[in-house]
């Protein structure tokens, strides 16, 4: 395959940049920022995190400026991101402290600290409430306020992992911290085999649809079979920094809202006597992502035939940017190569 | 008071109520811009449960801002863009720092009401817990059933 430089139709393109702003026109009506990151959240979320970057109101602004469209959301995202510096690194962020706002086992019905069911579709009917169309966002919105300062204040306590209790028992593996400095996949190239740090950082980044798909090849065949969700946590989690080097304190720089999965699965050891983990954590609220990707983890371990054991594969064409990148260069001119192919045709046609 | 919690009150208030004790400080001291806040990133990093290895999930976006009372330092980085509130921030850090912050009490008025706030949110949560009844007298009802003694 080769490319070759074309020139012309600048006026063109610059009228077709004009005309994005015609498919926006159709209405008078303006769709405020603030309403996309609060009533399009999970949609915010999705693209905060193939992007990589935690900022809702610039995922709402850039979904503001591209009709829509994740995947040109997410190029949005990092294009910004890639103006800035990083300045800093968190403390290491641990999920025990969660301040949960769901929680649910597939493993056992009774986990300490209870199932918290949360805000979720799952039990809802899949049928449009036609009442929305003339909903009075003001009125919801003071409606759920004063339910909200009418409860009485319950203590907030972590949740310990539906886990840990297994690790106590020897029926998972516990391991020792490993404080080796992460891969950075934002900095440094991927390399295979790749560092577990990189994996994560490599799924936690991909696009939702591709880890789904993924995922959903390993439940029917293609892969283990059905690994058991033994925990999703659904919460905020604390951000801290260093504060000035000399004192050794940390500040509080807010919080996140993320998921987090540990999938049980069958073992690799031959007699069977454990059960093996696989983990999935993405900002925000992206259950079917975290699960996933717990799924697509412990398959990577795993190893084997299939396309989700093979990490090349896998930790390659999930990155919503070089993927849509990739598949929209094929609508850049390819006259040169397809004439050559043409050529080629008509030459064996005689 | 400790800086965690000391920032943790100050990043979740209001941001005019931050620019108001702020405001007060600033009637009696000049603070010299050390840092202008600025936006930049925070990596966080994440300890996974697995392995407990480490691994880095994403970035955000923070504001930072560093000043000078009197030769004593003050700085902040909160989530966000809110670069106002930055500088307020940093300022009051600095007067705490030099020992002449009196906005205390009020802080820890903040706190309680933002903690309160927290709770009543984890009532509403708490109201979801469920205890699934099994209609299978085999299924385990938690961690410890069908655990061999």
């Amino acid at each position: 395959m080769a490319y070759v430089a074309v020139s012309g139709g600048k006026e063109a393109i610059e009228e077709s940049i004009r005309l994005l702003d015609y498919y926006r026109s159709g209405t008078n009506k303006d769709i405020e920022i603030e309403a996309i990151e609060n009533k399009l959240s999970l949609l915010v979320d999705r693209v905060m995190s193939e992007a990589g970057l935690y900022a809702k109101t610039y995922a709402a602004l850039a979904l503001k400026q591209c009709e829509g469209s994740p995947e040109e959301a997410v190029f949005l995202l990092r294009a910004f991101r890639s103006t800035l510096t990083r300045n800093y690194y968190t403390e290491v962020v641990n999920t025990e402290d969660m301040r949960i706002v769901r929680r649910i086992s597939a493993a056992f019905k009774d986990i300490t600290g209870g199932q918290i069911l949360g805000a979720t579709y799952d039990y809802t009917h899949r049928l449009i409430n036609f009442d929305l169309d003339q909903e009075n966002a003001a009125e919801l919105k003071e409606h759920m306020h004063n339910m909200l300062t009418s409860q009485t204040a319950e203590e907030i306590h972590p949740c310990p992992r539906v886990s840990d209790a297994l690790k106590k028992e020897g029926i998972i593996d516990s391991c020792e911290e490993n404080n080796q400095p992460p891969h950075d996949v934002t900095m440094n190239m991927l390399e295979f085999p790749s560092d577990r740090s990189a994996r994560l950082q490599t799924l936690t980044r991909a696009d939702t649809g591709f880890i789904s798909g993924l995922a959903y090849s390993v439940l029917r065949g293609f892969g283990q079979v059905h690994p058991t969700v033994g925990e999703l946590r659904c919460g905020y989690v604390e951000l801290y920094v260093p504060y000035l080097s000399e004192i050794g304190e940390s500040i509080y720089i807010g919080e996140i809202m993320m998921t987090e999965v540990e999938c049980f699965n069958s073992a690799d050891d031959k007699d069977q006597l454990k059960l093996a983990v696989g983990y999935g954590a993405v900002f925000g609220r992206n259950e079917n992502k975290a699960i996933s990707m717990s799924v697509i983890d412990r398959e990577l371990d795993a190893g084997g035939p299939h396309p989700t054991q093979n990490e090349e594969f896998v930790l390659m064409h999930g990155d919503s940017l070089e993927m849509n990148g990739f598949i929209s260069h094929l609508k850049l001119p390819h006259y040169v190569t397809f004439q050559s192919k043409l050529d080629a045709v008509r030459k064996t046609r005689g | 008071m400790e800086k965690k919690r000391l920032t943790k009150i100050l990043a979740q208030a209001d941001k005019d109520i931050v620019a108001k004790l702020s405001a007060a400080i600033q009637r009696t001291y000049s603070p010299v811009i050390v840092k202008e806040p600025g936006k930049t990133l925070t990596m966080i990093k994440m300890r996974e449960p697995v392995k407990q290895s480490l691994f880095y999930i994403g970035e955000v976006i923070v504001c930072e801002a560093m000043v000078e009372i009197n030769d004593v330092k003050g700085v902040s980085v909160i989530m966000g863009d809110d670069i106002e509130k930055a500088l307020d921030i940093a300022i009051i850090d600095a007067a705490i720092n030099l020992g002449v912050f009196t906005g205390m009490d009020q802080l820890l008025e903040l706190e309680q009401e933002q903690s309160h706030l927290r709770m009543q949110e984890n009532a509403l949560h708490l109201k979801t817990m469920v205890n699934f009844n099994s209609m299978d007298q085999e299924a385990p009802d938690d961690l410890n059933a069908n655990k061999k003694e």
